[in-house]
């Protein structure tokens, strides 16, 4: 049957080329890639290892853009509040449940990419009370943006920057 | 290898104070990194800009020996001058040898994707960033940071082997050319031609640096 079809698609595939002239060959199936057994392993929640760990890099892209958003605006000549408004509004949004993203076994040691250390599971309460503090500083800083006042803003921004730096620090790989 | 007499002018002072700076400012853009001083990083890497694309102009409209054209000219006489190296034959060039322009080309290139980089990184909290990162993603902004750390290392390698290579020039060919990086002047050449600063190439050069500048700064 398999190779039926992949006799089908070649000249299917080698026509539309010579249509399109373009180099993409969409019929291809490429074999699905061989993950290790840790990183598919089930965690308590229903991810596996490597879904937790995109998931929680994509998050916390989401605040990286975020701050971005607010960094830019602040060294503006004329900052748009509106966008600090948005960008403030969707740091606790995103950071939401953030206590549970690291579950035993999601670090370096699961084989998946990660700049998580180990030294988040060895210390996990220390980094769970540093989490808290980063999203009760961006809770106030969220409080600060909706306020509209840009040196309130100001200095909560730096306070909830400091607070990512606390964690980077001591437990995100340095690069 | 002959000392003349008279001593020559090879390298104007635009080309020296730029040499000496660059010297000055690699070593303290790394510390104010590793300290994490981004606001003197900026600064500091503002002035690096305004350097370096000086010198990418002074290459074009300034003095001979400073110029790209004769130095690209020399790229096809770097086999002949290595091969008399290693048998032991210098004969000074005027400006840059054939195996030197190759080194400034490579410095330059390091140097300019280096500032190119460090215009539009961004740290990983999204707090601390170039004054071009405005123009792009944080994600783009992480990226271009990693290029930035990894051609650092590319730069300082390609500075070690520039100061090894003087080394090798002052103690194995017994020619001094940091003297002449110095004072500008050195006995071992003729003059090919010469190099002095032209008041409207050096006006010309500065007023392309400070439009940059400013609309480097003013991007956002």
């Amino acid at each position: 049957m398999k190779t039926l079809r992949v006799k089908l698609v070649v000249p299917a595939v080698a026509a539309v080329m010579m249509l399109s002239a373009c180099g993409d060959s969409g019929g291809s199936e490429a074999a699905p890639e061989a993950s290790s057994e840790a990183a598919s392993a089930q965690l308590p929640n229903g991810m596996t290892i490597k879904e937790q760990i995109e998931a929680r890099q994509g998050q916390l892209e989401k605040v990286g853009d975020a701050f971005k958003a607010i960094s830019d605006q602040l060294k503006a000549s004329s900052p748009d509040i509106a966008i600090i408004q948005e960008a403030a509004a969707a740091v606790p949004e995103a950071t939401q449940g953030m206590a549970d993203w690291w579950p035993e076994g999601s670090g370096p040691e699961s084989g998946v990419e990660t700049d998580a250390l180990p030294a988040i599971w060895e210390n996990m309460a220390d980094f769970q009370e540093k989490v808290g503090n980063m999203q009760e500083a961006a809770a106030a800083l969220n409080t600060a943006a909706q306020g509209g006042d840009m040196a309130a803003i100001g200095e909560a921004f730096k306070n909830t920057g400091g607070t990512c730096k606390a964690c980077h620090d001591d437990y995100r790989l340095d690069d | 290898m002959t000392a003349g007499t008279a001593q020559t002018l090879v390298w104007d002072w635009t080309v020296r104070l730029f040499h000496w700076l660059i010297v000055l400012l690699i070593p303290l853009m790394w510390w104010t990194a590793e300290e994490g001083m981004m606001d003197w990083h900026r600064r500091l890497g503002l002035t690096l800009f305004a350097l370096v694309l000086f010198r990418l102009v002074w290459g074009v409209m300034g003095t001979w020996t400073a110029r790209f054209v004769p130095m690209i000219k020399r790229l096809g006489a770097v086999p002949g001058y290595v091969r008399d190296l290693f048998a032991g034959r210098h004969s000074p060039s005027f400006g840059h040898s054939p195996i030197g322009s190759l080194s400034v080309f490579a410095l330059l290139a390091a140097l300019s994707i280096q500032i190119g980089t460090g215009l539009f990184s961004v740290d990983v909290d999204g707090l601390e960033s170039g004054p071009l990162a405005i123009l792009i993603s944080f994600k783009t902004g992480r990226d271009v940071a990693d290029i930035h750390e990894l051609n650092f290392d590319i730069l300082v390698i390609l500075i070690a082997l520039h100061i090894a290579a003087i080394a090798v020039y002052q103690f194995v060919l017994k020619a001094n050319l940091v003297r002449p990086m110095v004072t500008g002047r050195s006995s071992d050449v003729e003059p090919e031609s010469t190099v002095t600063v032209r008041p409207v190439a050096l006006l010309a050069s500065v007023a392309i640096v400070a439009a940059s500048l400013y609309a480097v700064m003013n991007a956002g």
